[in-house]
């Protein structure tokens, strides 16, 4: 099956700026993917570059097989939620329904109507009247009722309160459910990324840090606990992404591509992770590499970690 | 894609016809009546009145509404410019909404495609209108006074106007494409635009083709408004109807004798009584002559079509880079 996304050495530039450097993944069709990165991380330019909404500086994009947003037909395969959900605010709830059945060839106006109806949309509201979570439904209404193959949603949730927040990530697994669709959403918030995607991707400093499904991810990461000297020297194929040392005792984060840990290092106590803290593991350690870099630094725009 | 152009613009549109209706109507009663007055002066009276008093009278009645008539039929190509084509791409991408539209099944070439047709085609048409009414209502006058290629009219009359409009809706659509904010490139617009009315007629159109160069008698009908002695002798200005029609581009000449010396005060200072008309026989009778420089009034249509189509010319290529600008992505 063609991978929704392919990317090789995927690089954007604005001047001097790196948004983001040589981005190489592969994400299968079929996942939810959760796209996680502090602030200027490169999350929303990876998203744009994927929808074809701004080129890349170097490197190659893939989106569904082909290069993204050349075609009428490749539009039509990818329905793209941006920041802040836009929507012409002088347009109607029913003309941006109209605007969406004129201008796509798939549109499922009975999928639209329904949406509309369930999240208590007045079909002849301004679209600028709208509350922030109800522009949001407005957006994903319109991105999912053509149809598309892939769903790709920017920071879908990060303007809307908790509720609001619930009742959009609600309707958004249901349109997953409903339509088969691939989709690809960033968020800052670990906990909606943890509740609803099955495949990881880490962006930190443009760059990077950990791509691929949760599950294997979290079947590799562990944390090594052991006596302050005991894990000085560990054996190869055994990674430190994160540690923390007390004067008797040191906490490891690690990476084993060899599945033997426990038995390479039998004195240490071995625990499994949750997603969220793998992830501060990664975020951490590209903030260090980066220190001196105070726009990057993780300490100063901290991820939050809701549920 | 259609649908979407026309759901966004119709409000403007709208208010654009209801302006140009009230024109529309101002226009069609001054035509009514300059045609009553020239009937009045010219065609019901062959017998008893002259071209000459016709021509004050139409000039005292009509001069300033027909003047300022003709600053806003140029004026219109500007201000569609600023307030259509330069929010036409700017305001999606200050509003964000291009995010949305860009990524419906329409491809971002073809969206720009239909949207830059449509909005300077209305504002042909509306420009156009506005031009046709104009020239029809202003023609009796301009029939009689023949002043149609002075430059303060010709850019108000016949075919220009809709130049203008197609070029000052593409500048402001590619200009707001390169700033990406709404106000600022409107008055980028509006500015540029204003340059160009101000660098055509006085730079470019009096050289579209080499001007004519002719040296014309002093008659007892020439009309002189300025006689003025310098050291070297007798200079004049202010001669325009000496080729009537024409596009009179010299300024200030020498007044010749026939040998082709420049006049001395003392020979022409005895005519000068105080009755103006006498006096021009007077001077007109001393076999005197002078060279002008002008743009034949054969030459209107040809000047016109050349206007028009730089103008067309550069609205097309403006188009074209919009398209070719928006195929390459925003950066």
């Amino acid at each position: 099956m063609t991978p929704v996304l392919r990317s090789d050495g995927l690089t954007k530039r604005y001047g001097r700026r790196a948004a983001l450097t040589e981005a190489t993944i592969t994400i299968p069709a079929g996942r939810i993917v959760g796209l996680v990165g502090p602030n200027g991380a490169g999350k929303s330019t990876l998203l744009n570059l994927t929808a074809g909404t701004i080129r890349p500086t170097s490197g190659t994009i893939e989106v569904l097989g082909a290069r993204p947003a050349a075609s009428a037909a490749q539009l039509s395969k990818v329905g793209f939620v941006a920041q802040d959900t836009p929507v012409y605010s002088g347009l109607s709830v029913a003309d941006h329904l109209r605007l969406g059945a004129r201008l796509n060839p798939r549109w499922d106006a009975t999928l639209a109507h329904q949406r509309i109806e369930q999240v208590g949309l007045d079909p002849t509201q301004k679209a600028g009247r709208l509350s922030g979570g109800q522009r949001a439904q407005l957006a994903l209404t319109l991105a999912a009722a053509k149809r598309p193959e892939l769903m790709i949603f920017d920071e879908p949730v990060s303007a809307l309160d908790p509720l609001a927040r619930r009742a959009f990530l609600q309707s958004l697994m249901e349109f997953v459910a409903e339509l088969e669709v691939s989709v690809i959403l960033s968020s800052h918030l670990l906990g909606d990324v943890e509740r609803v995607c099955d495949h990881l991707v880490v962006l930190a400093g443009s760059r990077v840090q950990l791509a691929g499904d949760v599950e294997d991810l979290l079947e590799v990461h562990k944390r090594v606990i052991a006596a302050r000297g005991e894990l000085d020297a560990l054996p190869p194929g055994i990674e430190i992404i994160q540690a923390d040392h007390t004067a008797r005792q040191s906490t490891l984060v690690v990476k084993d591509t060899t599945g033997m840990l426990a038995q390479l290092v039998p004195e240490a106590g071995v625990e499994r992770l949750d997603l969220e803290d793998m992830v501060l593991a990664y975020l951490t350690r590209a903030a260090s590499v980066a220190a001196g870099a105070p726009v990057r630094s993780y300490a100063e725009q901290p991820l939050e970690a809701q549920r | 894609m259609i649908w979407l152009t026309w759901r966004q613009f119709r409000g403007q549109a709208l208010i654009a016809l209801a302006a140009l209706a009230a024109l529309a109507i101002f226009l069609v009663i001054l035509g009514v009546r300059i045609r009553d007055t020239y009937d009045a002066n010219v065609t019901n009276c062959a017998a008893t009145c002259s071209l000459t008093s016709a021509r004050d009278v139409m000039e005292d009645l009509y001069f300033t509404p027909l003047l300022l008539t003709g600053f806003l039929v140029v004026l219109v190509p500007a201000i569609i410019g600023a307030f259509w084509g330069a929010p036409l791409v700017a305001r999606e991408i200050e509003t964000g909404t291009h995010r949305l539209v860009w990524n419906q099944s329409v491809t971002r070439t073809r969206w720009l495609a239909v949207k830059l047709v449509f909005v300077t085609l209305a504002g042909i048409a509306t420009a156009g209108a506005l031009s046709l009414l104009l020239t029809w209502a202003a023609s009796p006058y301009d029939k009689l006074l023949a002043g149609r290629f002075d430059p303060l009219l010709f850019p108000t009359r016949n075919i220009v106007p809709l130049g203008y409009a197609a070029f000052a809706v593409t500048a402001g659509i590619v200009i707001g494409l390169l700033i990406r904010r709404t106000i600022p490139a409107m008055a980028i617009t509006l500015a540029v635009f204003a340059a160009l009315q101000i660098l055509v007629p006085t730079v470019i159109r009096p050289h579209l083709r080499p001007p004519v160069t002719e040296t014309v008698a002093f008659t007892a009908d020439t009309t002189v408004n300025e006689f003025s002695a310098g050291s070297d002798g007798v200079n004049i200005n202010g001669y325009e109807n000496a080729v009537p029609g024409s596009w009179m581009l010299s300024g200030r000449v020498p007044l010749l004798d026939a040998t082709g010396k420049q006049v001395a005060r003392g020979q022409i200072n005895d005519c000068f009584k105080g009755d103006f008309r006498r006096d021009m026989a007077c001077v007109g009778q001393m076999n005197l002559h002078f060279t002008v420089k002008y743009q034949p009034a054969s030459r209107y249509w040809t000047f016109q079509w050349l206007e028009f189509g730089t103008y067309l010319l550069l609205g097309g290529l403006l188009a074209g880079f919009a398209i070719w600008r928006i195929r390459r992505g925003l950066s």
